[in-house]
């Protein structure tokens, strides 16, 4: 190894510089403190508020009456599972055929505009998707959980999308060959080899899509909001769901609102940590199985 | 059939695009470009303008990432350089997991946790050591733009800090070792080879961040304090594009009125999507020098 | 082995897809648990959060008495109109009286005054031993910025022997557009010029100063969590939330309080009703010296033509009888016999 150049060597200079080495290692250290320090005021602050609230009522009753105190969130919590189930349903066959397209069947002129097109769509404001459905749909039909879906879909497509390509650039492409050799056609190919092999990874994708817009407000705000105060699973009305409510009651004079804002919110974040864990420990057992499969 | 799904996504885009323009014509053949600049918002003389909001979006905006970026960085070099082995992947999930909290989630805890502590102990601190600025003079409260900075600031280190530290660890090893082998303390290294070469995807996740900042409406209509003028201090309520779409859109009391808050989610959806762009096209440049 | 691996994950999928079909269609179908919903007519409104408390106190009562699904969200008096010129709901309401350019935009609609209250002002400011009393232009003073302390002089000149602090004020007013903000600036431009050529009336306006909260909610929340604060919301949600009253001098020079005689007197002094049912009770004359100046109608917004219009007429005329008892404990003054009948009238013109 070569020897420092002189200058570099100066006592003086030397310990001047590993002082300030240690300070940034301080400071560089302190910041990730207190990022982890937030983190843990609030969901502390949720952990503890919200389960004071959990109880039986809690999931199983609907909003109390004005002035009156108790009831529950049942119906938000019912709510928040259709609407995320229709714009599931609704968002992963469209981004996983877009993605299968730019993959698969594309040239790389129309691959860079699709793909620059869902840079976009995912870059949109969540409230002006909200107003463009609004606008689109609500007006002169009336709120529904549908609309509402159709909004949170818009928010998946691109996150599915881009999921989906980079599973489907793992599957190596001597399986792809190797089945057009045999004469297979190729959107056969697609559906009887690519697709399954690159299932986990969609699935994958598909989970952190959800994780990311259950706790999406915007997109409800005009297009599901008006709901009855009563559990219902018919996406064809306006549905409640936990984002708003948790929206409403934090706006909220009432303690107990507050509480319920709170048990809500620990409901979520419950709901969206498991959905993340699912989908890191698939794709880890999946890196695991990975052998010339590649998923 | 999956040319079908392309050609229906590239519709969409240009379908919001065009609604957005569509239903906010009005609006600017009423007004003219000169609703941009114009700082009023009265609904009883039918009088308004964008400014104050874009000004609160920007304000907001840039402090957020202001102070969001050096602890981005900080953390991600923690993460890399400086944590213990056993302990990067627990802090690094831990900061993930910032990233999972939903903004209305932030946005409680910002009113019901963070308001009461800034108008007790924070802001009159502030007031005190450093009331001669201008923006920490005035009447401390529990929500403005204090509290929309700091709940922003929240919700855009993880994003950019989990790029950042994508962007550390795919430094080449030798790079690194090059500069070391050099007589160079670690800081050193990374601050004469590490940032430089990571500097364009750093660059690209502030600008993703600060697209982050500028979209979010829910958090911040929840503790901004929805002002109705621009003010100098920064305990003061303030108001965003995004936030005041929230609050005012399904209200709109006239047709005007309601064209109006159209025509800030114009000039929000163009401030977003040029942010966006920037990011992508600094992404862009960088891939194609073999940096990224 | 490679396509026995490619079979199975294949039948996974497709047992997946089978799977979520079936319950989709399961989930879509299934009907509300509750037994006799399914012959119930739903009827969805939305606006005003001033009437929302005395609302949400129908909804079981008009289910169980009519058999009638009602579904009511306090989105602001300025959301229902839009909700109901839209027809995305099956009526709308609102404490301010539609505008010509609103009534010709919502093609073919009615206002009926469904209920009669008061619009409180709250403070917050703990260890006051007395109630606090203000006027008419004092309080457009604080809403304009001029008065800025609650030891200013002439809060102190209306409030001998009140140990008032020197804390700044904060006027906390709403962000939505609302019918309490319109009686709000319906009163002070009735009694303060200032207020009337600076901001004028709206369900909105250009606040000088101070902080908005979203709903009548939204503002009972900032004024509880702000020390000084002050603000203007109906009396049910200042009394759920044991929030501090403010006595307004009223023209009699009595300082009145937002309670049902107060409010009753305000209603009283209606005489004749317009053909438009606008009403407008803030500041009456001194004839009645228990009227606490700040009240106001609420209106229900009804299409005269609609599919539901049978329900709806069985549901308003519900409202305006039977309903009126259930206003009381809150607060709301059951409405004059005048009004009543220029309401029912009214309410002949929703036809299917």
């Amino acid at each position: 190894m070569a020897t420092a150049p002189a200058s570099l060597t100066s006592s003086k200079g030397l310990r001047r510089r590993k002082r300030t080495e240690k300070i940034l290692a301080v400071l560089a250290t302190l910041s990730a403190v207190l990022a982890v320090s937030v983190l843990v005021l609030v969901v502390w602050a949720v952990l503890r508020r919200g389960a004071a609230a959990f109880s039986w009522d809690f999931f199983t009753k609907s909003q109390a009456v004005f002035g009156q105190s108790g009831g529950g969130i049942a119906p938000a919590i019912v709510g928040t599972i259709v609407l995320i189930f229709w714009a599931t349903l609704m968002a992963v066959p469209l981004g996983v055929l877009v993605a299968i397209y730019v993959s698969e069947f594309s040239s790389p002129r129309s691959a860079r505009l699709i793909r620059t097109t869902l840079d976009i769509l995912n870059g949109v404001p969540a409230i002006v998707i909200g107003i463009f459905v609004f606008g689109l749909l609500v007006v002169g039909h009336g709120q529904s959980g549908f609309y509402g879906s159709i909004a949170l879909a818009i928010m998946m497509i691109p996150l599915i999308s881009r999921s989906t390509t980079e599973v489907l650039a793992l599957v190596p492409r001597s399986l792809r060959e190797a089945s057009l050799g045999l004469g297979v056609p190729r959107w056969r190919t697609v559906v009887s080899i690519v697709l399954p092999a690159a299932i986990g990874g969609i699935i994958t994708g598909t989970i952190l899509a959800v994780a990311r817009i259950a706790g999406e407000t915007a997109p409800l705000l005009f297009t599901s909001s008006i709901a009855a105060n009563s559990v219902s699973w018919n996406a064809s009305q306006p549905l409640n769901s936990l984002p708003l409510t948790i929206y409403t009651y934090s706006e909220s004079p009432s303690p107990s609102d507050h509480a319920q804002a709170w048990a809500a919110a620990l409901l979520l974040m419950l709901f969206v940590l498991i959905l993340s864990v699912t989908a890191r420990s698939l794709f880890a057992w999946r890196q695991r199985r990975t052998g010339a499969t590649g998923g | 059939m999956t040319t079908l799904a392309a050609v229906f996504v590239v519709a969409l885009v240009v379908m919001i695009v065009y609604e957005v323009v569509r239903q906010a014509w009005p609006a600017i053949q009423h007004f003219g470009i000169s609703f941009v600049w114009t700082d009023v918002w009265n609904p009883i003389k039918g009088e308004f303008g964008a400014w104050q909001f874009i000004v609160g979006t920007v304000v907001s905006s840039f402090f957020a990432i202001l102070l969001a970026t050096p602890i981005s960085i900080a953390i991600a070099l923690f993460l890399t350089e400086l944590a213990p082995k056993w302990l990067r992947g627990p802090v690094a999930t831990l900061v993930e997991l910032l990233a999972a909290i939903p903004s209305v989630v932030l946005g409680l805890w910002g009113i019901l946790v963070l308001g009461p502590v800034l108008a007790s102990d924070i802001e009159p601190w502030l007031n005190k050591w450093f009331g001669w600025l201008q923006v920490f003079s005035g009447q401390p409260s529990p929500v403005g733009m204090l509290n929309a900075i700091l709940i922003l600031t929240i919700m855009i280190v993880p994003i950019v800090s989990a790029i950042t530290r994508e962007l550390f660890l795919h430094v080449p090893k030798d790079l690194k070792e090059g500069a070391l082998g050099l007589g160079t303390t670690r800081w050193e290294a990374i601050r004469g080879v590490v940032i430089p070469y990571c500097a364009p995807g750093i660059v690209a996740a502030v600008i993703l961040g600060i697209g982050r900042a500028v979209g979010e409406a829910i958090a911040v209509a929840q503790v901004s304090g929805n002002g109705t003028t621009i003010q100098r201090s920064f305990f003061a309520p303030t108001n965003t594009l995004a936030a005041k779409i929230a609050n005012s859109y399904q209200g709109a009391a006239t047709k005007l009125e309601g064209d109006s808050l159209l025509y800030l989610a114009l000039i929000l959806l163009i401030l977003a999507l040029f942010v966006n762009g920037m990011a992508q096209v600094v992404i862009r440049r960088a891939e194609k020098r073999g940096v990224l | 082995m490679f396509t026995r691996h490619v079979n199975r994950w294949k039948l996974g999928a497709l047992g997946i897809l089978a799977i979520s079909a079936v319950a989709a269609g399961v989930l879509a179908s299934a009907a509300s648990p509750a037994p006799n919903r399914t012959a119930a007519t739903k009827i969805t409104g939305a606006g005003s959060t001033f009437v929302f408390p005395l609302v949400s106190q129908w909804i079981p009562a008009v289910g169980s008495a009519l058999g009638i699904d009602l579904t009511y969200a306090g989105v602001g008096s300025g959301a229902g109109i839009a909700q109901i010129t839209a027809r995305t709901v099956d009526f709308g309401a609102s404490d301010a009286p539609m505008t010509s350019d609103q009534f010709s935009a919502c093609k073919g609609c009615v206002q009926i005054p469904w209920a009669l209250a008061a619009t409180s002002i709250p403070y917050n400011l703990p260890g006051l031993t007395k109630q606090v009393k203000l006027t008419g232009p004092v309080l457009a003073g604080i809403y304009l910025g001029q008065i800025t302390t609650w030891d200013a002089p002439a809060i102190k000149a209306l409030n001998p022997g009140l140990a008032l602090p020197s804390t700044k004020i904060t006027p906390v007013y709403r962000s939505d557009n609302s019918g309490t903000s319109y009686n709000f600036t319906d009163y002070l431009s009735t009694v303060s010029p200032a207020w009337k050529s600076k901001i004028g009336v709206g369900v909105n306006a250009s606040w000088p100063t101070g902080v908005g909260g979203k709903g009548s909610s939204g503002v009972s929340g900032v004024i509880k969590g702000t020390v000084g604060s002050i603000g203007y919301v109906d009396i049910a949600y200042a009394l759920s939330n044991k929030l501090q009253v403010a006595a307004i001098k009223n023209k009699a020079g009595v300082y009145a309080q937002p309670g049902l005689r107060g409010i009753a007197a305000a209603g009283a002094t209606v005489k004749t009703v317009p053909s438009n049912n606008e009403l407008h009770i803030v500041d009456p004359p001194a004839s009645s010296p228990k009227a606490y100046p700040i009240c106001t109608f609420t209106y229900i917004i009804l299409p005269t033509s609609s599919s539901k219009a049978a329900d709806l007429r069985k549901f308003v005329f519900w409202a305006l009888t039977k309903g009126q008892t259930y206003g009381p404990k809150l607060l709301f003054s059951p409405i004059p016999k005048v009004v009543l009948a220029a309401s029912e009238k009214t309410l002949k013109q929703v036809q299917g």
